[in-house]
């Protein structure tokens, strides 16, 4: 009897979520009746998305705009990545370091990256670079964040067990809290995609000429909400490939 | 046997800080003279400061009052002629069991075969053969403990820690690792300094057994235990010796872990 219920607790469990997404599919026809110009139908999105293939916005096709947004997003982490994650093990480690550069990160990082972005683009302009630099802005706080908090809170326990194989603060740091604090890195570097996706849609809205942000912009300007929405669902898509990429990565560092 | 001096513990007390001016005296002046080779196993009730005490000896923290010396010289830092077990056990998820194991000898620049060799003779000791390449996410409580005794052992340590290194396992495997870490002490002699709260596990295993006090500890009584090895469990002197511990304490009622 017992197994019963596990059993249709387990099915309800399937079918619940399909019985969700149905629900706001019939939501979404419901609101295309009333208003087909604003909310367009499902089938009016997939054919604006069909349609992106073959006619170009902006001279490109939908991979190219994918591309310019991932593209921007990519090399933000990159620069994040290799930036962040030593500055954040400096911080984490080293007491100086933390009361000095550590605290005026700290100053500047309460600011949310897209404030930035007016003061950015009238320094350096609406090119590539200030583009990238914003989602750098972006990425690079939680990275930093994540990477000094774990490193300060490693387990005491594990370097207690390193101290007392005479490790010096060298291995203590690189063989003990740096592989602890994989997982809670890589936590942050999953924030930092997330994020990026989100500065990088801001940024492409202020005079860029390709990327996901710039064809929702042109959506909005030319009146297309099917645009609009072909944007907003590939977007959506780009940040599941990032997160299915991401497990996959901290699968091999950290050995599942 | 010969009582070369190995450590002294000399009036140390710890307190810790709980609020602004209240501290709390976890122990008091205790003294302590431990011996080469000896077994020497510290008895004593639950959140007593065992695990502190072991901490000062192995020089992780430093007590407020008194001092500890190894081999006549004070001790300020961890030494690396000492090992210990850690009651938390202290394995690393992010390595295998083998890693874990080998982690002291490739510490100090080993040869990877050299080292292998002797992390698997006290893997297969501690009954882990075939979960070498496990994960200690995969591995039950008991099971990471004696992971935690194999590392500690393979690191060779002249004066070994071990802070309730059995807690976590059941009665069986508790009774069989008691007698095989008594079996490693007779054939590779070494000074143990072994922690608990079981009077029997106590008594199979000590020389010598300190009874602590309550919190805050102090040494209440030492017993010298002169019976031969593997123990007898049931003989006469062993009741005997059983009865006039536990009648000193109350620990009787504690076996958490
Ligand atoms: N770093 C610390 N800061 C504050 N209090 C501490 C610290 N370490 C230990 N204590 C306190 O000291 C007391 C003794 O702790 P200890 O771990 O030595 O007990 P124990 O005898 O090992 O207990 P158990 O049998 O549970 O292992 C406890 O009340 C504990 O809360
Ligand atoms: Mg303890």
């Amino acid at each position: 009897m017992n197994n019963k219920n596990i059993l249709i607790k387990q099915i309800l469990y399937l079918v619940l979520p399909v019985i969700s997404v149905l629900l706001l599919i019939v939501l979404w026809f419901f609101a295309s009746s009333v208003n087909r110009v604003l909310v367009p139908t499902p089938g009016d999105v997939i054919d604006r998305f069909v349609k992106t293939f073959t006619n170009p916005i902006n001279n490109q096709y939908i991979w190219g705009h994918i591309w310019a947004s991932l593209r921007r997003v990519l090399i933000a982490l990159f620069f994040s990545c290799s930036i962040g994650i030593p500055f954040g093990i400096l911080i984490g480690w080293n007491k100086t370091a933390e009361a000095t550069v550590g605290s005026l990160f700290e100053l500047i990082r309460p600011i949310p990256p897209i404030a930035w972005l007016p003061l950015i683009v009238m320094l350096l302009g609406i090119g590539e670079i200030p583009k990238i630099l914003i989602v750098f802005i972006g990425t690079f706080t939680p990275i930093v964040l994540n990477t000094a908090t774990s490193i300060k809170l490693v387990d005491p326990l594990y370097l207690d067990v390193g101290k007392m194989f005479n490790a010096n603060s060298m291995k203590l740091l690189f063989n003990i809290a740096l592989p602890a604090s994989m997982p809670a890195i890589f936590a942050g570097f999953r924030t930092a995609t997330s994020g990026g996706l989100m500065v990088v849609m801001a940024a492409e809205m202020i005079g860029a000429q390709e990327g996901l942000g710039f064809i929702i912009q042109r959506g909005m300007d030319a009146f297309d909400v099917p645009l609009i929405m072909v944007g907003m669902v590939v977007i959506g898509l780009v940040g599941v490939f990032l997160a299915v990429v991401t497990n996959y990565l901290e699968k091999l560092v950290c050995h599942g | 046997m010969d009582k070369k001096l190995r450590l002294r513990i000399n009036e140390i007390s710890k307190s810790y800080k709980l609020k602004k001016k209240d501290y709390h005296k976890v122990i008091d002046s205790l003294s302590l003279d431990i011996f080469d080779n000896e077994f020497l196993v510290i008895l004593g009730p639950g959140h007593c400061g065992k695990t502190v005490l072991l901490n000062i000896i192995a020089g992780l923290e430093t007590p407020d009052v008194g001092f500890v010396e190894l081999d006549g010289v004070k001790i300020d830092g961890p030494n690396p002629d000492m090992g210990m077990v850690f009651q938390k056990t202290g394995v690393f998820p992010w390595l295998t069991v083998m890693e874990n194991v080998e982690l002291g000898p490739r510490f100090k620049g080993e040869a990877k075969s050299e080292r292998r060799e002797r992390a698997q003779k006290y893997i297969n000791l501690v009954g882990l053969q075939g979960f070498e390449s496990h994960r200690p996410p995969q591995l039950s409580g008991g099971m990471k403990q004696r992971v935690g005794i194999a590392r500690a052992y393979t690191n060779n340590p002249e004066i070994l820690i071990m802070d309730e290194p059995f807690g976590a396992l059941d009665a069986q495997t508790r009774y069989s690792m008691e007698e095989e870490i008594s079996n490693i002490w007779s054939i590779e002699k070494r000074t143990v300094i072994f922690v608990t709260n079981n009077i029997e596990e106590a008594l199979a295993l000590g020389d010598r057994i300190v009874l602590l006090t309550e919190c805050p500890a102090r040494v209440k009584e030492i017993y010298e235990v002169n019976m031969p090895r593997p123990r007898d469990l049931m003989s006469e002197e062993f009741l005997l010796l059983r009865q006039k511990i536990s009648e000193n304490t109350d620990l009787s009622i504690d076996s958490e872990v």
